[in-house]
């Protein structure tokens, strides 16, 4: 019993290693298939998402930058004049209105609306 | 593309550059990887066709799951055979017969089972292998074919197939002693001789 069990043991080691040594292998186009796919699948490298849009990225949005400032400013001197009127009386050089129009319209007789 | 990819580099690292976008990684996974799921596929389906399947949707769910991948926590040879056992578990599954036995293929001489072995040709013993293989269950067969022809440890094959070591021992052992009675009860037919 013992004999037959060391027999088997030895016919499946044996077989074993004729498996091993018979190892079912992928073709050669199967294999270059994959390796196909694996080029397809790959995402778009890193490098190439960093560089192409920001080189060009920045130029484009620099002119929007610039815009974006002048608005703000625009917006800013708007709301000063609306709850500060005063402030800008104050730093500007025209003393007061008939002064500043008299500038714009010289010939014109703007004492007459002072009175 | 770019090609920068290591050839000596780690499986892990080389699927970090794939997930980066290098190709030349993905297709040195490909040449690591694909053999050895094609060997343990085509052994436990018998089938090449089906494990030619088998091996491009495991190559596949790899890239996909490849900007997922945590450097450090599995291995990825580990991870691609758990895919591939899955895979050929559906596949056994889905088929309502065992695979066939062909041992008629297998000289036919009589005489001691050992020098009968001795004198068969190398593809002979693989062919009656394999037909043996077909006899088991198919987690004995899946965990035969890891343990004593891709020759992965225990823990490996363990994490593999989602168990416990000791689930493994018991399932190689039993696989073991089934492809010993599928041998024995063929043996006229292979040729062992009466034993």
């Amino acid at each position: 019993m013992d004999d037959k069990r060391d027999e088997d043991d030895a016919v499946l080691t044996t077989l074993f290693e004729a498996g091993k040594s018979q190892t079912p292998a992928p073709s050669a186009a199967f294999l270059a298939r994959l390796a196909a796919e694996a080029e397809t699948a790959a995402p778009n490298p890193v490098s190439d998402r960093a560089t192409v849009p920001t080189s060009g990225a920045f130029e484009r949005f620099k002119g929007w930058f610039a815009l974006s400032g002048l608005s703000s400013a625009a917006a800013i001197g708007v709301w000063i004049g609306f709850i500060a009127p005063d402030l800008i009386t104050a730093v500007s050089p025209l003393t007061d209105d008939v002064t500043a129009l008299s500038a714009f319209l010289p010939g014109y007789d703007l004492s007459a609306l002072s009175e | 593309m770019d090609q920068t990819a290591d050839t000596d580099a780690p499986d892990d690292a080389l699927l970090v550059a794939f997930a980066n976008g290098d190709g030349a990684a993905g297709q040195i996974l490909v040449n690591r990887l694909a053999p050895r799921l094609f060997g343990y596929a085509a052994r436990v389906l018998g089938d090449h066709a089906e494990a030619e399947d088998v091996v491009q949707d495991t190559m596949m769910r790899l890239w996909k799951m490849a900007p997922d991948w945590r450097q450090g926590e599995a291995q990825v040879s580990t991870w691609a055979y758990r895919v591939a056992v899955n895979l050929c578990t559906d596949r056994l599954r889905r088929r309502k017969t065992r695979g066939h036995v062909d041992l008629e293929s297998v000289a036919e001489p009589e005489a001691d089972m050992q020098s009968v072995v001795e004198r068969m040709t190398e593809n002979d013993r693989a062919d009656a292998l394999q037909a043996a293989l077909d006899t088991l269950p198919e987690r004995q067969r899946q965990a035969v074919v890891l343990r004593h022809l891709e020759e992965l440890s225990n823990p490996e094959i363990a994490s593999i197939m989602d168990i416990g070591v000791e689930a493994v021992e018991s399932l190689t052992a039993r696989g073991k002693r089934a492809l010993k009675a599928a041998l024995s009860t063929r043996r006229e037919e292979l040729g062992y001789g009466h034993g």
